[in-house]
């Protein structure tokens, strides 16, 4: 007997095995996913792979004591085994008082328009190799450009059953694809890298990306070090929603908030930044790469208002951890993959536009940095921020003047968040992530001058 | 499985110019986190499967199924070569592997105390053990983690050249996480332990003695200076010295990226790179360290490859393909993290060797400048050899002396400047930063190490 061909089968077996050997809860999580990737290296295509990416995790509760376990081979044998593991697990691991129960949920979950598209599936790769193709040639500013890069097709189809009643299906498709530019003059190094990704073929903008790598590796040509100083420094969409997203995820889930490390903690109904700053999270966003129709435990989320003026409004929740911070469930369980525990995590924010162009943002900027696809990275649970640019540039009256490189940017995540001068009326939306241009009043720049 | 590979590839005829590897993987292992006194994984995982690689008419057809019977591996087989025919138009470089390379043998991870023989308690016991202390040292103390992670795996390898390798690798890890707060003051501090081997790698490690041992630091961090900003003078501890030279210049020195041309090392054999009392190593036959192992994912036996050697760059990491490519041998470092992914030239153990001074000589003739110490890792853009790392402490150096103790901060550098700018290379090296290192998906254990080391003009990321 073999699961290959019914994952929704092998979830419910799963349940029923674990439920017979003594567990009090079970719950499986199935992914059947599939990629096909097309490899890209000095310019040409190198590679075409095809693997499958499917696996089984299996929580299980015993007495309130904890087993989990994972697997990749779908015999029975081994489904059995893995069962069978994370049920002894559960007899001897220490039980969890402030564990109430796997999540039940019986709200129909939504059609999320764009979230699988067919011609993802049917594209040949030899009709998918002509696209990266176009977008090579996009890229080849020079003769000697040299292009690096992978794109992927693929699509995962995602059951969780539990003991106590939840069973949710899904199907998302997936297109995506980087390119990495090196342009070289001498001694003189320019290096880009650009990406896009969609659910839907149509709404891939492959050409883009070999374009906006190749333009940005050539303006990255004569980069300079510069003087440590206090800068302010202006964010592209990119660079802004990569600055913001971390600090808040891991400043406001409810698993943090509870170990008292989230950066937000006790912090509902408080100003945690500029008043500027409004973000809310749609987990029904058309199209969004991280768009769900349900979490990772298979509860049916909603749209959440997470800052508004500044103000922090709520934590986001999974089951475990809603009734350790006094909330509903907000149906934000997230898990890096098949063999990991859920922990809460934002779907698809938008961070919402302010009023000045985002010209007019640059035009007023004395002395000061312009960051493109180069967000300020912050480090998990630390708050201090020492971040270097990866792509960044001088600017001095309005005008950039030249790439840096060996630059540090020193603050804190609590600064970022209070340091927001302004955010441009122009947004740009990423794969349903939306962002505006974000200029920060000042940083401590590290240059290597 | 083996004699099943070998019949496979020899029922499959190709021309002496193309190759096809089979690659059986199966690994399993398990883990524990206690967090802030609770359970909050404990989990057992099985990952297994077979890895199809055909390299024809100078293009790659990779594939991967969970399925590891007869039939379906020689579809996996047909299915590769017909995507690396089906891809070759597509190519003018040329590709090959060379035929003078063929290994036969087994190899194992020595164990004296198999894991898989020890109760879960006693691996508990551990992670609880050390936890509870660190938690209970202080109310500063807001969470105390720690864990325990075992894996197994067993790689079998064929290729149509005459390579038939089985080699197994184990790895145990203890890990502890301790993060401190005052008000919007947050300082972590991050260790493990353990290596490629058994129990006996962490038998003796004292859960009591290393949970205080952070919960201490953690409070000290709190009290802590600022970290200064600027180009400045930096003395590294070997934790430091092991990430440092991983980012700056290991990756640098993997041959895929030196034919993709994304490489600033490429073109640097026998030039030299760095200062002349430099000699740069990676050992993956030093028994019992993170990265060690026997042989690669391609089946090449490894053996220890010397990246400097006084100032001069000598070699690069290989995989059966770069080592083709660029005229040189093989030395095994052709590393694929699990069945599923296609090996990739990787590090093992990389280190500094060692010099003849003391931390105190190092001071003295830095003057001014800062001690860093236990990194939390780095990344590096190897095309661009821009660099970047972090510590989690260090210690002002003033007028020659090592003063007041500071907080985390990261550092930026250029791998073309930071071994010309090495002015002091310390006594004795250890294999200090147990780490997992990222590329392209892909995560393998790796050690990073040194002694401690003095380089000029790093551009420290402080907010003072």
């Amino acid at each position: 007997m073999s699961f290959d061909e019914n994952l929704h089968e092998l979830a419910e077996y799963v349940v029923k095995y674990g439920l017979s050997l003594g567990a009090d809860q079970v719950e499986a999580y199935t992914l059947y996913g599939s990629a096909k990737s097309v490899q890209v290296e000095r310019g040409a295509i190198r590679r075409f792979t095809d693997i499958s990416n499917s696996g089984l995790g299996i929580r299980i509760i015993k007495n309130k004591s904890l087993g989990m376990a994972s697997t990749t081979i779908f015999t029975k044998e081994s489904i059995e085994n893995s069962v069978k593991s994370a049920y002894e697990l559960a007899q001897v691991s220490p039980p969890d008082q402030n564990f109430n129960s796997l999540p039940f949920d019986d709200k129909p979950s939504p059609d999320i328009p764009d979230r699988f598209d067919q011609a993802v599936i049917d594209i040949d790769v030899e009709e998918f190799t002509e696209m990266i193709l176009q977008s090579i040639q996009q890229a080849q500013i020079t003769d000697d450009t040299i292009i690096s890069g992978n794109f992927t097709t693929g699509y995962g189809k995602r059951f969780i059953i539990n003991s106590l009643g939840i069973d949710r299906t899904s199907t998302q498709s997936s297109v995506g694809g980087y390119l990495g530019v090196k342009i070289e003059e001498g001694d003189d190094i320019g290096n880009a890298y650009y990406y896009d990704a969609s659910n839907v073929l149509s709404k891939f903008e492959y050409e883009k990306i070999g374009k906006v790598a190749g333009e940005r590796a050539k303006k990255m040509l004569g980069s300079k070090k510069i003087d440590t100083a206090v800068l302010p420094v202006l964010l592209d969409p990119d660079s802004t929603y990569g600055t913001i997203e971390p600090i808040l995820s891991n400043g406001i889930n409810a698993f943090s908030v509870f170990n008292r490390t989230a950066f937000f903690v006790d912090k509902i109904g408080d100003k945690i930044a500029d008043d500027k700053l409004n973000i809310s999270d749609d987990p029904f966003y058309p199209g969004g790469t991280d768009s769900a129709p349900f979490d990772d435990e298979g509860v049916v989320p909603q749209k959440l208002k997470l800052v508004e003026n500044g103000i922090l409004q709520t934590y986001i929740t999974d089951s475990y951890t809603a009734p350790l911070v006094g909330l509903e469930n907000t149906g934000h369980a997230s898990r890096s993959s098949f063999s990991s525990g859920p922990r809460p995590t934002p779907y698809t924010l938008n961070i919402e536009p302010g009023e000045i162009s985002k010209d007019n943002l640059l035009e007023e900027l004395k002395e000061g940095i312009l960051l493109i696809g180069s967000p300020i990275g912050s480090r998990g649970s630390n708050p201090q921020i020492s971040a270097q640019i990866n792509q960044g540039f001088f600017v001095k009256n309005g005008e950039i003047l030249y790439p840096v490189k060996n630059t540090v940017i020193g603050s804190t995540v609590f600064d970022i968040y209070n340091k927001i001068e302004n955010l441009s009326k122009e947004t740009e939306n990423r794969n349903g992530h939306q962002a505006p241009w974000m200029l920060l009043k000042d940083l401590k720049v590290s240059g290597g001058k | 499985m083996l004699d099943t590979l070998e019949e496979i590839i020899n029922k499959i005829q190709l021309s002496n110019r193309d190759f096809l590897d089979i690659r059986y993987g199966y690994a399993m292992g398990e883990s524990f986190t206690v967090r802030n006194g609770r359970f909050d994984s404990v989990s057992n995982q099985t990952t297994g499967g077979i890895a199809v690689r055909a390299l024809i008419d100078n293009f790659w057809g990779f594939t991967t199924i969970v399925k590891t019977d007869r039939e379906s591996i020689l579809k996996a087989a047909n299915k590769a070569i017909k995507m690396a025919r089906a891809g070759s138009k597509y190519t003018k470089q040329e590709r090959v592997i060379c035929d003078d390379w063929v290994f036969e043998g087994s190899g194992s991870t020595k164990i004296e105390i198999d894991p898989r023989e020890i109760d879960k308690e006693t691996k508990f016991d551990k992670i609880v053990q050390a936890e509870k202390t660190a938690r209970e040292y202080s109310d500063s103390i807001v969470e105390a983690s720690s864990s325990y992670q075992e894996s197994h795996s067993k790689e079998i390898i064929v290729n149509n050249k005459g390579t038939k390798v089985s080699n197994e690798t184990h790895v145990i890890r203890l890990i502890k996480n301790i993060v401190g707060r005052q008000g919007v003051k947050m300082q972590n501090v991050f260790d493990s332990a353990g290596g490629a081997g058994g129990w006996e790698l962490v038998e003796k490690w004292d859960p009591e003695k290393e949970g205080l041992k952070s919960a201490v630091l953690v409070e000290k961090l709190l009290m802590a200076r600022e970290p200064p900003s600027g180009k400045m003078n930096i003395i590294m501890d070997p934790s430091l010295t092991g990430v440092f030279i991983h980012e700056a210049f290991g990756h640098a020195c993997e041959a895929d990226g030196i034919i993709a041309k994304n490489s600033i090392l490429e073109g640097k054999i026998n030039k030299q790179v760095g200062v002349e009392g430099i000699n740069v190593y990676d050992d993956p036959t030093i028994p019992n360290l993170r990265g060690s192992f026997e042989y690669d994912s391609e089946g090449t036996k490894t053996r220890k490859r010397t990246l400097v050697e006084n100032g001069i760059l000598k070699e690069y990491f290989h995989t059966l393909e770069t080592a083709t490519a660029l005229g040189m041998e093989p030395n095994g470092s052709g590393r694929a993290m699990n069945f599923n992914v296609a090996p990739q030239a990787r590090m093992g153990n990389t280190y500094v060797d060692n010099g003849d001074m003391t931390l105190e000589e190092i001071a003295e003739i830095t003057k001014n400048g800062v001690y860093l110490k236990d990194s939390y890792g780095g990344y590096v853009v190897p095309a661009k050899g821009q660099f970047y790392f972090t510590c989690q402490l260090g210690y002002f150096i003033e007028n020659g002396e090592i003063t007041d103790m500071m907080g985390n901060v990261g550092m930026s550098g250029m791998t073309l400047e930071v071994l010309q700018n090495t002015y002091a290379i310390g006594k004795q090296w250890e294999p200090a930063f147990e780490g997992s290192c990222g590329k392209g998906g892909q995560w393998v254990p790796v050690i990073g190490g040194g002694p401690n080391l003095g380089v000029s003009d790093l551009v420290v990321g402080g907010t003072n």
